[in-house]
């Protein structure tokens, strides 16, 4: 029988196996899985363990997910109070740095795998591991170096330090991000993580010019992958674009997957990949909460329609809100498994 | 002295195009040394240049965040500077209060909204974060608003029972939809083009630089 990483592996060699590999991002929902609160979900790896393989059992995609909430890896940086909500992800509460003097003090933990705040992350790993046998890909989710500070001391703090300085304590700070992602990477992969989301929405021209893209993302970049083992490694701009720096980002980081943004064109995404890595079309799943079934199908076959054309390809999700219903997913999905399906 | 307005307004579109804040104020200081008035700079060169930026963005999709963010940043330094030197106090075309979404903790795109207005001559209240309903109308008000901007991160917070939509049924219960217009932003918008009707917004922005103009339309329309 072909396993969901027979699936991931056959697709990442541009061979077919069943159907293409579909990944769906359900995170809160595993709380409503559980039917306990999201704060009691997120308090232990076991209950977001048990969502998961629950999840995935229930609606029969590849993957799992090792992600609590985005701002979990501040945590691990000295965040103090996160903020949550009945509906929706959680947010950072407390920003780690507010003055200069932060940047100086901050410390990069050593032992990402035995750091108390990773504690809870390490057993949703290994019990995913455990109940799986290794036949379904276990994401990790991991910020770039240049995003980073954005979850330290807020996103607008960040965009004005990065653009107007001061320059000497931007660099410190990102010197100390990327020793922070180098870590992380190695930590997860330690514990049992395969596919490692590399989430940097500056790695996009939407948010960034090409020129900054070139002088300040791209080096950062290639800091933080430089002389590790990038295998499983996504290139993710955090649902921003993506197209225009994919030739660049295969030549200087050898990267091999891409997980598109809702809104490139999936089509021009894989023409530009044109077989030397793997690509993800990602459906915009906002849209999933109003639209009919007949939509989302239509919407889906188009999508497999236009990445299906390569053998590399495969379709996942965006973030999933909490409030799609149940029968909206079910049909993605399953128009994903149909359309999906290779002769 | 319209080929040197000209050739002022080319630079500084580049230098905020290379998010080159140091030169687009170096360009502006040497305008008025140069003998162009506090009002020229603000209405000739940093106001067309909010229009140029918003001209790309709809035409080529080649602006980005870093453009957005220090268009704004420059034109309200700029402005509050150039302000103090107008021969006439500027007149104001209207007010807004804005701030994001209850349960939502992201401001950037209310702080681009806020740079923009300023040269636009709207004055901008900003009540921060995590805004519960009835303070948004409350400060409206108060401070004779015609126009809520509510700013949204996330899908929850935007459709949730506590943004939009509650605005909306506090601006009806007391009888004020006719002074007050609502207008949303953010992320979820960006994503789906209606949202904005399910929540009952009068309008949205699709970016801060956009803003600026709708929120425009949106104190005409209050006018008697």
């Amino acid at each position: 029988m072909i396993t969901a990483m027979d699936r991931l592996i056959a697709a990442a060699n541009g061979k077919k196996a069943d159907r293409i590999p579909v990944f769906c991002n359900l995170l809160d929902q595993g709380a409503k899985e559980l039917g306990i609160t999201l704060k009691e979900y997120y308090s232990k790896g076991e209950y977001v363990a048990e969502g998961q393989l629950k999840m995935r059992e229930k609606y029969g995609y590849d993957n799992l997910w090792s992600l609590f909430y985005v701002g979990k890896e501040a945590e691990l940086l000295g965040c103090k109070n996160i903020i949550y909500s009945n509906d929706g992800p959680p947010n950072v509460g407390h920003m780690t740095i507010k003055k200069p003097d932060d940047i100086h003090n901050l410390e990069i933990p050593n032992d990402i795998l035995g750091h108390r705040e990773f504690e809870e992350t390490l057993k949703c790993i290994q019990i995913m591991k455990r109940e799986t046998g290794g036949k379904n890909p276990i994401c990790a989710y991991l910020t770039a170096a240049m995003t980073m500070p954005a979850l330290l001391m807020g996103m607008e703090k960040w965009i004005d330090m990065l653009l107007n300085g001061p320059f000497d304590l931007r660099d410190e700070l990102l010197a100390k991000t990327s020793d922070f992602f180098r870590k992380q990477l190695k930590a997860y992969r330690q514990a049992g993580a395969n596919i490692f989301i590399y989430s940097n929405p500056f790695g996009s021209t939407d948010f960034v010019s090409m020129k900054l893209f070139d002088n300040l993302s791209m080096p950062w970049m290639e800091k933080d992958l430089r002389d590790i083992d990038t295998s499983g490694v996504v290139y993710y701009c955090g649902g921003a674009r993506m197209n225009p720096v994919i030739n660049k980002v295969i030549e200087k980081l050898r990267l091999s997957t891409f997980y598109l943004s809702p809104f490139d064109n999936i089509d021009e995404g894989m023409k530009t990949i044109a077989g030397r890595a793997l690509g993800a079309g990602i459906i915009n799943d906002l849209m999933l909460v109003d639209w009919t079934k007949e939509e989302i199908r239509t919407e889906v076959k188009r999508m497999l329609d236009a990445g299906m054309k390569s053998d590399k390809f495969f379709f996942g999700t965006l973030v999933m809100p909490l409030s799609i219903p149940d029968e909206n997913i079910r049909a993605m999905l399953e128009t994903a498994y149909e359309y999906g399906r290779y002769e | 002295m319209q080929v040197m307005i000209n050739q002022i307004k080319t630079a500084y579109n580049q230098a905020i195009f290379d998010t080159d804040k140091v030169t687009a104020l170096k360009i502006v200081h040497d305008a008025l040394v140069g003998g162009l008035s506090p009002e020229d700079i603000v209405f000739k060169v940093v106001v067309p240049s909010i229009e140029y930026m918003s001209t790309s963005i709809s035409q080529n999709c080649k602006s980005n965040l870093a453009q957005h963010f220090l268009t704004a940043q420059i034109a309200a330094q700029v402005t509050e500077e150039m302000i103090s030197k107008f021969a006439i106090p500027p007149k104001l075309i209207g007010k807004m209060v804005i701030g994001t979404s209850q349960g939502d903790f992201h401001g950037l795109g209310k702080k681009i909204v806020i740079g923009c207005l300023k040269s636009q001559m709207i004055e901008a209240i900003d009540l921060g974060l995590n805004v519960t309903p009835e303070r948004f109308v409350d400060e409206a008000i108060a401070h004779n608003a015609q126009v809520i901007g509510i700013s949204s991160m996330m899908l929850h917070t935007a459709r949730g029972e506590n943004g939009c939509l509650k605005v909306r049924q506090i601006l009806n219960e007391r009888n004020l939809e006719h002074n007050i217009k609502i207008i949303v932003g953010g992320a979820p918008y960006r994503y789906d083009h209606h949202l904005y009707k399910i929540v009952e917004a009068d309008a949205w922005a699709e970016n801060g630089i956009d803003a600026g103009t709708v929120i425009a339309k949106l104190i005409e329309e209050t006018k008697p």
